[in-house]
């Protein structure tokens, strides 16, 4: 994807943090996102507050006005970031090979389409054999 | 180089070729057995097919070792005898014209296996080490702790399996499915999203599985796995008994929130809607072979499957026996080769009956069938809107269902329509954000998939019940309370297809004579056709929620009314109640006057004056568009009976097709004549005359 001159540049891992904390609880304020961020570590509310307002200015993330209590917003979604990050060589070389380490209800391997038509036939043929 | 020349021909390189070579019949043997257990196994649990694999995985590296230990002396000797004073020179001392023979060749550049096998390892260990340093920046990057709920649930969960250590949940943006991380101190991430959009019971039977990794220590195992594939990689055999571990470890672990859940089902349908999730976040051009979830979700639900006839132990066999063949000329003496006659004797009819297992042929029936849902899915795109191309009339559900595979070429428009036709009135201001945002039509697929799925209440299942009940009730909207204007734009339509059906309908739609209760003051009083629709329970407005729809234009277009007196068509009037309050005036009934050239206008007269000059009555006319026409000019007036103008209602006024034309008139008692010329867009003008009287 080449990027367009309107497009954010890469986050920071900082960044992405809030990035992703914006992704999961959709558009918050400030507090609300100190707030998720403190309980994974102890930050100053003013350095959430500073990053956001970089992040604004970088494109990173939009902020509504409106209310009293200024609403951000990330202004890409996951998949976008996520994306622009593994045209990351580093990400890209760790991504691939983290893999065979984690342990997860899915394999790691991708369904295909037809993969998962088959399963949903499969399901929908149980639902109806056993009501 | 010289050093490494020298260092091959000492008697530990040598041994360790030879370890190689030997391992090579070893690995396959104990494949066979493997394949024989696992065969045997079937009707028993997962348990114990996992830890056959893992036995023999391990005897793997232990068989690899023994023989370096046992090849190591005895064979040392041997090869310092036949080979080395100097190889180089006995090579050289062959007769040109002589080709080596084979066997010393094989010998000759058996030494050299060692360094190349080192280096391989090398090389598996250094992505073991990637891996591992990748886990660990997964836990530092683009991570957030979920709402504080989720962790005490599963601190909960982990009480209940009696998990002595703490046990951290996150939320991750680079993991596209649940993922366990650590040993000693476990995480699970979660993909994003998938916290809130998953139902609470689907995420309880995810977070049960990882923690049925924990409580068997499967990460350590998979870890040990990681060195013994490492060490023998250039084995199959390794790999495949490995693999076979770890899809044993998964079914263990189903098994275990199926005994802790109880219901196989609920977490059959995670694991799709998960493996759904995930197809729709980042469509992955993924080759289609063997679908592992498609056995483990069968596995779950039917009875044990016969385990599929893999080409491994086949291509292990004929290792072995190549492998044995070689080792026999290349080292004819050694004892080793009579130990595994037995184990060759062994393992050839339980291949054989390995590798006639017929194929399960549903899988491959399933292929024509399984197309159906997906173009169920983007035909439902292209007729996302029937309501834009008819301006008025939509097609019934049953013309929908069929589709016009050719709307699905028009560009944009169709996922323009799903924005603000389809589910204007449903869509979250979040995602009507996210969706103006996307670029490609791909992307807006894939968010409409999304959208539906995180609303279905059933995810997994190929049906998806909201959106059923969604499109039916536009379809019925668009039946039942279209007018001018299509049913799901009207207020009725509204609410019906945001809420549902109501509880209970009050209908006067023929208006008339209407008993008003104490509130709206009392008495009876004659209406404009109105509604009252009755909801038991709105989530997020409340109980017994009543909502009025009134017609005050009488076209059919209901609109919803905060005012309850706006139905009452001859006391709309401001200041006419506390009159009629009071008894001082009796509200006049109302008298509808229609043209008898064009059915459009309508002349409602009755009401009374603001002012209280009861020679003057205020009258309502209406003049409706009719249905196909957009925009016309209306040129209206009131004239006596004589033909004397009374009043100019409308000089070539453009009257659009968002709303009736209504104007509002003060007229004297007496009889008049509303003269009205329409033009419509296509200048085609009609006139008529309407006779009144205002009483």
């Amino acid at each position: 994807m080449p990027a367009k001159p309107s497009d954010p540049p890469r986050p920071t891992d900082a960044e992405l943090e809030i990035l992703t904390v914006l992704w999961s609880r959709g558009a918050s304020t400030v507090r609300a996102v100190h707030e998720a961020i403190v309980r994974r570590k102890p930050t100053q509310y003013t350095t959430v507050l500073k990053l956001l307002q970089i992040m604004a200015e970088k494109g990173l993330v939009g902020r509504d006005e409106k209310q009293r209590a200024h609403i951000y917003s990330a202004s890409r979604p996951a998949e976008w970031t996520r994306r622009q990050l593994a045209s990351d060589l580093l990400q890209r070389a760790f991504g691939g090979s983290a893999k065979s380490l984690l342990l997860g209800a899915l394999s790691s391997r991708r369904a295909s389409r037809q993969e998962l038509a088959e399963l949903r036939q499969f399901l929908e043929e149980y639902e109806k054999g056993t009501p | 180089m010289n050093g490494l020349a020298l260092w091959v021909h000492t008697p530990v390189a040598q041994a360790v070729g030879w370890a190689l070579i030997h391992f090579l019949w070893e690995g396959a043997a104990l494949a066979a057995v493997l394949a024989a257990a696992l065969f045997l196994l079937r009707p028993a649990s997962a348990r114990a097919r996992y830890a056959a694999a893992c036995l023999i995985l391990f005897a793997m590296p232990l068989a690899f070792a023994i023989t370096l230990l046992v090849v190591l002396p005895g064979h040392a000797e041997t090869v310092t005898a036949a080979h080395l004073p100097n190889p180089l020179a006995r090579l050289s001392a062959v007769p040109a014209f002589q080709p080596a023979p084979a066997p010393r060749t094989f010998r000759d550049f058996l030494p050299w296996l060692a360094p190349c096998w080192f280096l391989g390892v090398a090389f598996f260990y250094a992505r073991g080490l990637a891996a591992w340093l990748a886990a660990r920046r997964l836990r530092q990057r683009g991570t957030c702790a979920p709402a504080p709920d989720w962790q005490d649930r599963l601190t909960q969960l982990c009480d209940r399996m009696r998990l002595l250590g703490p046990v951290r949940l996150l939320e991750s943006c680079f993991t596209d499915a649940p993922v366990l991380v650590g040993y000693l101190r476990p995480v699970i991430f979660m993909p994003l999203g998938c916290l809130a959009n998953l139902p609470a019971g689907q995420i309880e039977c995810i977070l049960i599985h990882e923690l049925a990794h924990i409580r068997r220590h499967d990460y350590l195992v998979n870890l040990l796995q990681g060195f013994v594939e490492g060490l023998l990689f250039y084995h199959p055999a390794v790999w495949w008994a490995s693999r076979m571990a770890r899809e044993e470890r998964e079914n263990c672990c189903d098994d275990f929130v199926v005994e802790i859940t109880g219901d196989a089902r609920v977490y059959a349908a995670t694991l799709a809607a998960l493996e759904h999730r995930r197809a729709v976040a980042l469509e992955a051009a993924v080759a289609a072979t063997g679908g592992s979830l498609m056995k483990r979700i069968r596995r779950l639900l039917t009875e044990p499957q016969p385990a599929q006839a893999s080409a491994t132990p086949a291509f292990a066999a004929g290792l072995l026996l190549i492998t044995f063949a070689a080792a026999l000329a290349a080292w004819p003496a050694k004892p080793p080769a009579r130990q595994i006659i037995p184990a060759v004797a062994l393992q050839a009819p339980l291949l054989e009956s390995q590798t006639i297992e017929p194929q399960s042929s549903p899988l491959t029936g399933a292929l024509q069938e399984s197309q159906i849902p997906q173009r169920q899915r983007t035909t439902f795109l292209g007729l996302m809107n029937p309501f834009a191309q008819s301006g008025t009339q939509t097609a019934p559900p049953a013309q929908r269902k069929g589709g016009d595979p050719t709307a699905q070429q028009a560009l944009t428009t169709p996922y323009r329509k799903w924005l603000n036709e389809d589910v204007a009135y449903i869509i979250t201001d979040e995602e009507r954000a996210a969706f103006h945002r996307l670029q490609t039509d791909d992307e807006r697929e894939h968010f409409i998939e999304q959208f539906w799925l995180r609303r279905d209440p059933t995810p997994g299942t190929p049906e998806n019940e909201f959106r059923e009940e969604h499109y039916r009730r536009i379809a019925y909207v668009n039946e039942h309370f279209s007018s001018r204007i299509p049913g799901w734009k009207t207020d009725r339509g509204r609410i019906y297809i945001t809420y549902g059906p109501p509880d209970e309908i009050e209908d006067h739609s023929s208006g008339g004579s209407y008993q008003r209760p104490a509130v709206e003051g009392g008495g009876t009083t004659s209406t404009f056709p109105f509604q009252q629709w009755r909801y038991r329970f709105i989530e997020g407005i409340g109980t017994n929620v009543i909502i009025e729809f009134v017609d005050p234009t009488m076209s059919g277009e209901f609109h919803m009314t905060m005012d309850p007196s706006e139905k009452q068509a001859l006391l709309a009037v401001k200041g006419l109640t506390p009159l009629e309050q009071t008894g001082i005036t009796a509200a006049r009934p109302a008298k509808t006057f229609r043209s008898d050239q064009d059915r459009r206008i309508t002349i409602v007269t009755g009401g009374g004056s603001p002012s209280g000059n009861t020679a003057s009555r205020l009258n309502t006319l209406v003049i409706t568009p009719d249905p196909v026409a957009g925009r016309f000019h209306i040129t209206a007036e009131v004239t006596t009976l004589g033909g004397q103008t009374v009043q100019v209602v409308a000089q070539n006024v453009l009257a659009e097709i968002s709303g009736p034309f209504v104007e509002w008139l003060e007229l004297p008692v007496g009889s008049y004549i509303l003269r009205a010329t329409i033009t419509d867009p296509n200048l085609v003008s009609k006139s008529s005359e309407t006779r009144f009287t205002v009483d």
